[in-house]
């Protein structure tokens, strides 16, 4: 998630007020200490322009 | 992009909400276990009567009773089947509790008991009030299930 926020050159508080939450919860969010809802995942995602796949889905743990 | 965010004690999201939650669960929880020891303790070493605490024990009493039916009405306690024997089994151990806490309260923690008519007063007013909050959880469980069913549709 990091990556495709640096990609769309957005800060941690730009990506937090266009989807409406806190800075620290997206700072949480990379740092995979807390598990948004999908509701949030799914905002996440358009904001950025991706799937939810791209930004969440973790190819390691499968 | 520009940011929008301004007031920063404006915004709430799902995570402050989430750990807000959180802390007033067990603060509320910490809050009900002490006066329900201060009751106790009243009752019990003090020998207080009912009169004595009743403002207590009636804030006790609705905030136990809302507190369980809004668990029941809005799925936090799912009940799957009402069952008479179930609701009948429980009703019963309920008020073989509340008798025994009576008797107790009465004829084992204070030196002047009660005569066997005067703790089957007691008894009875156990009797119809463990019954009158039963009904009243089962209604809302009833509701409750109602409503998620209408949700569902």
């Amino acid at each position: 998630m990091k990556l495709a926020r640096t990609e769309k050159k957005l800060s941690q508080q730009e990506l937090a007020d266009l989807c409406d939450v806190t800075r620290q919860t997206i700072g949480l969010i990379e740092k995979g200490k807390y598990n948004p809802t999908l509701n949030l995942c799914i905002r996440i995602a358009r904001t950025l322009d991706k799937t939810l796949n791209d930004l969440f889905w973790d190819e390691g743990n499968e | 992009m520009k940011a929008t965010n301004k007031n920063p004690f404006s915004k709430l999201d799902e995570r402050n909400k989430q750990i807000a939650g959180k802390i007033m669960v067990v603060m509320y929880l910490l809050t009900i276990l002490a006066m329900q020891g201060i009751i106790l303790y009243r009752q019990l070493v003090l020998g207080q009567e009912w009169n004595d605490f009743r403002d207590l024990a009636i804030l006790m009493t609705f905030n136990s009773l809302f507190l369980v039916s809004a668990l029941l009405y809005y799925g936090a306690v799912q009940v799957r089947n009402l069952k008479l024997k179930s609701v009948l089994l429980i009703y019963f151990v309920l008020i073989f509790l509340g008798s025994l806490f009576t008797y107790a309260k009465y004829n084992l923690f204070r030196d002047d008991g009660l005569t066997w008519d005067q703790l089957w007063d007691k008894f009875v007013l156990i009797y119809i009030i463990t019954g009158i909050i039963l009904g009243f959880f089962i209604l809302f469980s009833l509701l409750g299930r109602r409503r998620m069913e209408k949700e569902i549709e």
